[in-house]
């Protein structure tokens, strides 16, 4: 809070630390103010959206009572708990944060924060600044205060925390505590919406994390050590999992709403629900790395989630697989540096994109070809949504970048229809399908080809074209080569990964995903991460394996302090842009390293979702 | 005096038109809510097989509560199609707001909203009225359910 209050800026979007329980997060700053928590779950009331709400929309501070320099700033290895420590004039001040995952069988709230301070050297002064708020119109809670306890009230859902004896919390007002070595002080948030209240005490909350800190380890230990930059890839991999709804299995793509695109523009989204296609390449991910169960639970979301409106795949869904409330902008919200409108729902719900069935059925193919066959229902899922490929591709549509009002014929969407329809005869191969639904696949496939061949090709630039008859460039081309749909050493490939990454290069590694500002939209974007990591993997698969690992390495060098991205990078100031975290680049950074050990290997078998 | 032989003949009527009802609706593209699915998957995660399974322990519950039915229409005195669509009112809104909730705590393989990391569960919960399955999920409920109350009702009447 200093720091903002010095500056007036609010922290960079990197900085923030992500504490989850796979149901709900909350963005930490470096200053131990947690700027953005929604309850019960990812899509829920914010509590704490001082992110995108400016200063009366709640925060939750815990930190030194004076400004002071960060020592350090860390993930518990293989962990989900966050520690930040500060040097303050007269020693050290840490705090750890962490929300207990596991509360399945136990006795304990389904959201259960816990904070703790603890000092070294001396006596530390810390203060703490606890002030929820509610609604769009940030309404303060009922407030009542019991056996050292207080309880926050608003509607359905109420909050206790308690702060241990001594320490009289009164929100919405910043109180100083004196933090004296070996006496921590631990600081417990329980929540509980349309339920009764489960209070814990601090040391029952502490017991609580310690065993969620085992589970942890546990399940990090289960990934496979044959990883380049493993603890790098882990901690996404963790973030994914964070990112992961475990009541439904719905990958929600990041937990904010409304980080700018543009710092000051109106290119601020709700990114709080799930897209099949994160679902898809999540898939591909985790069967890469040895987790199997986490890929089967993503293809069970899917089947699911999708129920209602099969043979056509939604573009998007809540975390309930239910479809989101309408777009609407929050009236009298500052928005992240003054980027305005803040909005919650997402308008392209109402899009058709094509590309979205390409992503699904390869999941399903990595999934078979893992030795995961399909369940007869998921295979009669899967036809369909080949089915309505195979009789949708000729149509314009929004494509993957959601671009509002411009349907086109999206050379990247034409290409995941090949692959879909592809991924669904090699599926079929290897079960009882009728040949007239086979031959109609292979002759929509092969049409597809010869389309994208002829009117998706620019012959002047050397490049496939975002769009047909086009003189743009698309960054999503460069799955290419890991299509097959042309050799990957084919000159047509390698001339449209080289126009990408001339045209659109960004510098620094980094990659627009289309020309800047051709989107209809006032002012620019940064440049979009996964966009990279998919150069990566293209890299690699195209025998530039060294170039691929270069660049690899730069990019994990862009990361946020611990380990976290965004969905874009600001190729100027490098920092980061967009919601945060966000799933699709975390998976994307997985893909690529599986990229690059597979090129180790030699293994150059074809997927988008695992190469 | 229940009518032994109408319950179990005209039960096992009415849960197969309760069961047609919601499985039409489902492939209508109105509600998620498969019970045969939701109560086979107690026993097998494979959905074909599940909801096999599923069917025939729906029939066994059916059966179950139709002779409920028959109690309260022995009890008084009289069956008739109204008693019967209140007794189904009542039934699925038993049905919404409590039993299939519940399911989410017992179900093997039903997660539940406190569920983590850990969870194996793949059956997302329902929900308060089953909601999280379409948002048109109690309206089909209340509809098959009127149906098999009313069937009870006109078949147990007298004769």
């Amino acid at each position: 809070m200093w720091q903002q209050a010095m500056t007036g800026d609010p922290p960079p979007i990197e900085e923030y630390g992500l504490v989850g329980d796979t149901r709900t997060a909350a963005l930490v700053a470096a200053d131990g103010a947690i700027d953005w928590l929604c309850v019960p779950s990812f899509d829920g009331e914010p509590v704490f959206a001082r992110l995108v709400g400016g200063p009366a929309a709640g925060v939750f501070r815990l930190g030194p009572a004076a400004p002071a320099a960060m020592a350090s700033r860390r993930y518990r290895r293989d962990c989900a708990t966050l520690e930040t420590t500060w040097a303050c004039t007269r020693g050290r001040l840490t705090l750890t944060d962490a929300m207990v995952a596991e509360v399945g069988g136990k006795l304990l709230p389904t959201t259960l924060l816990v904070r703790q301070l603890s000092a070294a050297d001396a006596p530390i002064q810390a203060t703490m600044h606890f002030e929820p708020t509610f609604d769009d119109r940030r309404v303060r809670p009922r407030v009542e205060h019991r056996g050292g306890v207080v309880f926050c009230r608003w509607r359905g859902i109420v909050l206790s925390l308690e702060a241990g004896p001594g320490v009289p919390v009164e929100p919405g007002r910043p109180v100083t505590v004196e933090v004296v070595p070996g006496q921590p002080l631990t600081v417990v948030l329980c929540i509980a919406d349309r339920e009764p209240l489960v209070h814990v005490a601090p040391i029952a909350a502490r017991a609580a994390l310690e065993a969620d800190e085992r589970e942890w380890r546990r399940w990090c230990q289960a990934i496979t050590d044959e990883l380049p930059r493993r603890e790098q890839v882990v901690r996404s991999l963790l973030t994914l999992r964070l990112l992961t709804y475990s009541p439904t299995g719905a990958p929600v793509a990041a937990v904010t709403t409304s980080l700018p695109e543009h710092l000051g523009g109106v290119r601020n989204w709700d990114y709080r629900y799930a897209w099949p296609r994160d679902a898809s390449i999540g898939i591909g991910s985790f069967l890469g790395v040895g987790k199997h169960e986490e890929a089967r639970r993503f293809m069970a979301w899917l089947l699911s989630a999708t129920r209602l409106d099969r043979p056509r795949l939604p573009v998007l869904l809540n975390l309930h697989g239910r479809r989101p409330r309408a777009e609407r902008e929050i009236p009298g919200w500052p928005g992240y540096a003054h980027s305005t409108p803040v909005r919650t729902g997402n308008g392209a719900v109402n899009q058709r994109q094509l590309d979205g069935y390409g992503w699904v059925l390869d999941a399903a193919w990595l999934l078979t070809r893992a030795g995961w066959p399909l369940f007869g229902e998921t295979w009669r899922a899967m036809a369909g949504f080949a089915d309505t490929i195979a009789t949708q591709w000729r149509q314009p549509d929004a494509g993957i970048w959601e671009v509002r009002g411009d349907q086109a014929h999206h050379v990247h969407s034409k290409l995941m229809a090949w692959l879909a329809l592809d991924r669904a005869l090699r599926i079929a191969a290897m079960r009882r399908t009728s040949p007239r639904r086979i031959r109609r696949w292979q002759q929509q496939r092969d049409a597809i080809a010869a389309e994208v061949r002829e009117r998706g090709f620019n012959e002047r630039l050397g490049s496939y074209t975002r769009s047909y008859g086009s003189n743009d460039l698309d960054a999503a081309l460069l799955l290419l080569p890991l299509l097959e749909i042309e050799p990957a050493g084919s000159p047509r490939v390698r001339g449209t990964i080289e126009a990408i990454r001339r045209v659109l290069g960004a510098g620094a590694g980094l990659v627009y995903r289309y020309p800047p500002g051709q989107d209809g939209l006032p002012g620019t974007e940064g440049a979009f991460l996964a966009c990279s990591f998919w150069l990566v993997q293209a890299l690699a698969r195209t025998g530039q394996r060294r170039e691929a690992s270069e660049l690899f390495d730069l990019l994990l060098g862009l990361a946020g302090p611990l380990g976290l991205y965004a969905e874009q990078v600001d190729p100027v100031s490098l920092h980061a842009l967009g919601n945060f975290p966000q799933a699709l680049t975390h998976a994307t950074l997985v893909q690529a390293a599986l990229a690059l050990r597979d090129a180790e290997r030699g293994d150059q078998s074809g997927s988008i979702g695992r190469l | 005096m229940v009518d032994w032989a109408g319950w179990a003949v005209f039960g096992l009527v009415a849960t197969t038109l309760l069961t047609c009802v919601m499985i039409a609706a489902q492939m209508a593209g109105l509600t998620r809510l498969d019970l045969p699915l939701l109560l086979g998957t107690i026993v097998t995660p494979d959905p074909d097989r599940a909801r096999l399974a599923g069917f025939f322990i729906h029939l066994i519950m059916g059966q179950v509560f139709a002779l409920g039915y028959a109690a309260v229409f022995a009890l008084l005195g009289r069956a008739t199609w109204w008693l019967g669509a209140v007794l189904g009112l009542i039934h699925v809104t038993i049905s919404l707001t409590a039993l299939v909730p519940m399911l989410a705590g017992t179900h093997p393989r039903m997660a539940s909203y406190r569920a983590g990391p850990s969870s194996r569960a793949v059956l997302e919960p329902p929900g308060l009225l089953a909601l999280n399955y379409g948002i048109q999920t109690p309206v089909v409920a209340i509809a098959a359910h009127l149906l098999y109350g009313v069937a009870l009702g006109l078949l147990l009447g007298p004769r």
